[in-house]
Formats: structure tokens, sequence, C-alpha cells
């Protein structure tokens, strides 16, 4: 492995309608691990595209980048690509789209050391295996990307990464979507490359990750680096407005919620609960009561039954024993979901103030109870005209509660619904729900993974 | 590149238009603007040349030629069309049978149409075709009884899809009735993929109506249809090769019609 240090000296990259990225310019020492933080569309992946020589086509990037000696930008386009693997490696965004979908985890790591390092097919097996292994995927080898978790996934992808032994490592958003065991798991294998004496740039928008890998960081908004310096420093003494925000955004800098008042009758509730699923207890005998205004958080790791168990108190699951009783005289509709993925939860080719205007219809609500309702979230009432696909995910998380409010909600199952938002975004959705409750006397259960979030907004917790 | 690509398949497209517009106005317009009786035998003019007093000339037994192929485009056309309706019904209406209902509708469903898909869809015609020979309800019954396993599985697998989506869930949970869900969220998926399949079904129905008497057990003469009338007119061929061809020529422009309207560049 060669070791070496970065220097990217004012990079820029420009569209067609213009400069995207302007002027960042920073340094990585040998060995040293650098962080980009920012939100989606701040151009931080932009960089580390730049960088590889990956930018899509009809952007151009400018400026000079150092990798020891070699400047990389002025390469030509074929040498650039013979350091791919072997000097260069990109950890990529959604690596289970990255990964051969035909092929065994343990084959996509082997061939590395195989076409990479000229190893003999049954030398580059047993290194495979090794490198899996150290990624706690020791049994899972044979297995085909479909057959794997997301977090799975994107540590085969990291094993990958790792096995081509090369000196920069590049990192996309290494922890999107996965719940705190599996953030675990991939900043154990980030700090295992930092260990081996790797340069990394890793690209996030998760403070906390930042925190625990260390070494220098900077942050992107709208295409320029605001400020530079130690994480350490930046999470102390955030000097922009913007990097205070981030740092604000932390659920353990949330304010803590004012003491619920005491609970009346419980307006949902579940007695003597339990699924299986293929096989598996999930729980058995789980007895659970919210009352109005209450926020009771449901906290585990993935899979094990915690949005099943919300979905069972709508009635979208059914408990294999035990029964769930609803405040009775309270109409079905006036109990309601908030969604994971939020695009997902609107009908993708229809302008999002159409199913306002059906659901106002439907339940003859008057539409100009519409706008209130967005101001209180603070959403503009232009945003109705565009189709989901237009909003971003803290827009659409936040129509969706207002889709909800319109039916005067009495229950709310919010199924981890801040997990694929940027922070600031996770913090208002977070903090607009707390209000709710209290404004609304919503009986509200939150599915979350991040014990954090449940500790800032919960009266009652619970932990599968 | 690209540009020029998506001109070039919409011309196509254009082609396929005009020339269907070409047919389907012919069947419309034809007996209403032509004043001779495609049945109309005149045994002292027979095989007339085209162009002469009859427009596309006679046939073996004296009749218009003009009046007999406007007759036949419409009895195929609508054919074609009931037969195309029918199974697209039966195959969207139970294919959202199958992805709504339970398992046990699904599968009882899903085994009926394999064990139809099984069957050679000729054999399925020829069945239905021989329980009436010549008959326009069993020829329809023939042509839909094997078709509708192809909307039945595309809907059944875009609903079983789409219903599982969380927006759906959303909208059932927001008090809206199924009827909502089928109409603004899965009409809008289906209808482009079940429009395009339609319209190839359209030409392989055209195409088989014809086939089916030729070959002598789907209509029967005097019924003026292009089928009909290839096999009556191909004994005269030596002498009049030209109206031989010309329904063969009728169920080709149809056919290339519907398939240049319904081709890549559909979406």
């Amino acid at each position: 492995m060669r070791r070496g240090g970065l220097r990217v000296e004012r990079l820029a990259v420009r569209g067609a309608a213009g400069p995207i990225l302007h002027d960042v310019s920073f340094a990585v020492e040998p060995g040293g691990t650098f962080i980009l933080l920012g939100e989606s569309g701040s151009g931080k992946s932009l960089v580390l595209h730049a960088l590889m020589g990956t930018l899509p086509p009809g952007l151009q990037a400018t400026g000079r980048a150092f990798w020891g000696e070699t400047e990389l930008l002025a390469l030509p386009p074929r040498q650039r690509r013979q350091l791919w693997g072997r000097e260069i490696g990109l950890l990529p965004q959604e690596p289970w789209l990255a990964l051969d979908p035909s092929m065994r985890a343990v084959e996509q790591v082997a061939e590395v050391h195989r076409f990479q390092h000229g190893a003999r097919p049954a030398a580059a097996r047993r290194l495979a295996r090794l490198g899996l292994a150290a990624f706690g995927l020791g049994g899972h080898g044979g297995h085909y990307p479909h057959q794997l978790s997301g977090g799975m996934c994107q540590r085969v992808a990291l094993a990958t990464a790792r096995a081509g032994q090369a000196g920069l490592f590049l990192a996309d958003e290494p922890t999107k979507g996965l719940d705190a065991a599996r953030v675990d798991e991939v900043a154990l294998g980030l700090q295992a490359a930092a260990a081996d004496g790797q340069t990394s740039v890793v690209v996030t928008h998760d403070l906390a990750l930042a925190a625990r890998l260390g070494g220098e960081a900077a942050v992107l908004l709208e295409g320029r680096l605001l400020e530079r310096g130690p994480v350490a420093q930046l999470v102390s003494t955030p000097s922009h407005d913007y990097t205070r925000a981030l740092v604000g955004a932390l659920p353990v800098n949330w304010p803590d919620r004012a003491p619920p008042p005491p609970p009346g009758p419980a307006v949902m509730a579940g007695r003597g609960l339990a699924k299986s699923f293929g096989g598996r207890r999930l729980f058995d005998g789980l007895d659970l009561g919210i009352a109005a205004g209450q926020i009771v958080a449901v906290t585990g790791p993935s899979g094990c039954g915690k949005s099943t168990l919300g979905n069972m108190l709508l009635g979208l699951a059914r408990p294999d024993r035990g029964e769930v009783r609803r405040q009775p005289g309270i109409a079905a509709h006036r109990f309601q979901k908030l969604y994971q993925d939020p695009p997902s939860s609107f009908a993708p080719h229809l302008a999002v103030g159409r199913g306002f205007a059906d659901l106002a219809r439907l339940h003859g609500t008057a539409f100009s109870a519409v706008p209130p309702i967005l101001a209180r979230l603070g959403l503009a009432e232009t945003l109705l005209q565009r189709p989901p696909g237009q909003l971003s995910g803290g827009e659409l998380q936040r129509l969706s509660l207002a889709r909800s409010l319109l039916l005067r909600p009495v229950f709310l199952f919010a199924d981890e619904p801040s997990s694929r938002l940027d922070p600031l975004a996770q913090r208002t959705v977070m903090q607009l729900l707390a209000e709710l409750a209290a404004e609304e006397d919503l009986a509200v259960l939150l599915v979350t993974h991040d014990e954090a979030i449940a500790a800032k907004m919960a009266s009652i917790r619970l932990r599968l | 590149m690209t540009g020029r690509l998506t001109a070039r398949l919409a011309a196509s497209r254009w082609i396929g238009a005009v020339l269907l517009a070409g047919v389907v106005g012919f069947a419309l317009l034809g007996p209403w603007l032509i004043a001779a009786d495609p049945h109309r035998q005149n045994l002292g003019n027979i095989l007339a040349p085209i162009g002469g007093g009859d427009l596309l000339g006679t046939d073996q037994l004296g009749r218009s030629m003009l009046a007999r192929l406007a007759a036949a485009s419409r009895l195929s056309l609508a054919l074609a069309l009931a037969a195309v309706a029918g199974a697209a019904a039966t195959g969207v209406l139970l294919g959202l049978l199958a992805a709504n209902g339970g398992r046990l509708v699904e599968r009882g469903l899903s085994l009926l149409a394999d064990a139809v898909m099984a069957l050679p869809s000729v054999l399925l015609v020829l069945l239905f075709a021989s329980l009436g020979p010549g008959q326009f309800v069993f020829i329809y019954l023939g042509l839909a009884s094997y078709q509708w396993v192809e909307y039945f599985r595309v809907t059944r697998v875009v609903a079983s899809a789409e219903l599982r989506r969380p927006h759906v869930e959303a909208a059932r949970l927001n008090g809206f009735s199924r009827l909502y869900v089928a109409r603004r969220f899965l009409l809008p998926v289906l209808a482009p993929v079940l429009g395009t399949l339609m319209v190839f079904n359209l030409a392989t129905s055209i195409f088989t109506i014809s086939a089916l008497s030729v070959i002598g057990i789907g209509l029967r003469p005097p019924i003026a249809e292009w089928g009909t009338m290839t096999i009556e007119l191909l004994p005269y061929y030596d002498e009049a090769p030209l109206h031989a061809l010309l329904p063969t020529a009728m169920v080709a422009a149809t056919v290339l019609a519907l398939h240049l309207l319904a081709g890549r560049g559909a979406r």
C-alpha cells in the first residue's frame, strides 16, 4: 500500500447551469481522516467524484488535487482508471446497488485479491473469507446480496473496498439509513482502515459518526466550505451559524420536553400481544397503553418487530395472540401513521395538494382548513402544487403530518419518521411531533432505532 | 442523437396512426358512401378489372369489391375490438381480484391462467369455433378465452406491487375506499401498459379472425370478411391476382398500422 497525503486546492465543479462547488481546499496528512459534513445537495459527494474522476457527464472539475506527488485532476482518464482500486478506493452510496447481484459475497471480495493483486484463486478466496470475517460476516460469504440486509451489504462493500489496499479511501455516506448497531460496525471498519495507515475522506451528515472517527473536518453548505478544523473543535465550539445548527440538531442537544400531564385513559391499548416471524419469537405477552398527549417510544435493533407492533395497533398486521383495544366511539380514520420513507407515502404521479383536496372532500372538511395546518408546520402553501419527487424528505414528512392533522387524529404511529432525514430536518420533524402531541392531545407511538431520540421524546420507553 | 431517435420513433407512430385512421375511416364511412350492396351478385360482370366502372373491380360472382372490402373492414375491426374489450375487462377484473383477495383466490386464478396458457391458443379457438361453425359469438369467445390471461397477469403483478406500497396503505388509513385507490393510484400506472397490450392484441385478433376463415373454420362465405374473400378469390388468382391480394393487403395494412402505433416509441 502506498502511503501519502491528499492536498486539494481550489477544487470547483461547474455544470451547464453554473458552478455547483466553489473553491474547496483542504489537506489530509498521510494516514489521516478527513470528514466532509453537510446536508444532501450540499455538494459533498461531488468532491469525492471529482477526486475519483467519476463526475456525471456535463460536469467539469477545476483546481488541483495532489495524491502524494500525483496531480489527480491533470491525469488523462485512462491513467486515472489505473489508480482505481489500487491507489484510490471508493465506498459508494447505497452499496447494495454497487454489488453484483449475481455473485456471492466472498467472490466479490476475492475478485479484488485475484485481479488487483494477482493472487491465485484459492488464496484469493482465503483472503476474502478473512476480510469478511473481520467485518463480522464470516458465515455469510456464500450469500448473494439479496440474501443480506442493507447493513450487511454495506460491510461487504467495505470489505471489498478494503481488500484493494488502496492508500486513499473515499467513503460516501457510509452510514445512511443504517440502525445504531450497524453504524457501530461501519464506524469500526472505517477506524480499522485508519489504523492500517489508509488516508481517508468520509462524506457524511452524521455528526456523531464524525465525532467518533475524529480527525479534521469541514462543513459544506450549498457548494461552499463554511469552516474547517479538528472535529472535536467543530463540535464543541462551532463558529458558523450553520455548524451551530448542525451541532444543535444532534438529539442529545435537543431541549428537554416539558413533563406531560398525568395520563388519562388509554386511547390505544394492546394486551398480551404476541408475534413470531419465520419461526422466531419477536415478542410475547406484551402489554401497552398510550394515553392522550403521551409519547411512547419503542426502540430496538432492526428486525426486532418494533414496526410490526405499531402496525398491529393500527390493524395493519395481525397479532398471533392478544388483543388491541381502541378507545370506543372514535372514527377509524383518526388513528394515523407516519412513514419511514416520506416520498413513498405519497402517490408519485399526483401533486400533493390533489391528495389533500380529495381527503378534505372525502371527510366533508372545507379545504380552508388546510392552510392553517401548513402554516403551523412551517410549510409554504405553494408546495402543494408539486409532485412528491420535487419535495425534500423533511418537507414531505411535514406534509404527511399535515395530512394526518387534517383528520383531527387521536393516535399517531410514527414509524422511524426521521431516519431518512438530514439532521436539521430530523430535529424539525421531531420537535413538531412533540409539540403536536401536547397541543392536540395526540397519543403517539414513536418507533426509532436512535436511543438518544427516544430519551428526548418519550414519556414512556419500551425496548424490544 | 436521442432527439433524432425520438423524432424517428414519433414519425413511425404518425404513419401508424394515419394508416389506421384510413382503415377505420374506410370501415365506418365505406358502407355509407358506397351505394353498391356487398351481397348483390351480377353474374354478367364477374372479375371486372380494377379501375373500371367499379372502382376496385368485382369478384367471381360480380359483387362490388369496394363494397365488400368496406363491409369486411367493419366486421373485422368490430369483432376484434369486441374480443379485446371482453378479454381486457375479464383479465383486469380477475387480476384485481387476485391482487386484492386472499391467498386462495390468487392461487386459484393463477392456476386457471396457467392452465389456459398451457394449451395452444389455436386449440382453444378451434374448440370454440367448432361449437358453432361460422357464428360470430363463438369466434369472439374463442379469442377472448385465451387473451384475458395476459391482462390478468399484468394487472395482478402491477396491482399487487402497487397495493403494497405505503401511499396506498396511507390512503386506506385516511379512509379512502378501494375504488378510490383503484381509480387514483392503480389506473394511472396500469393504463399505459394495458393500452399497449390492447393495441397489440387487436392486431393479433384481426390476423387470427382472417386466418380462421382462410382455413375454413371461422366465418363462412357469403359473409364479407377479409379471410373469406381471400379464400373465395384464390381459385381465380391466375385471372385476377390483384383481386385475391386486396383483402390480404388490408389485413397486412391494419396489423402494420397497429404495430407502428404501439411499437417501441409507445412510452
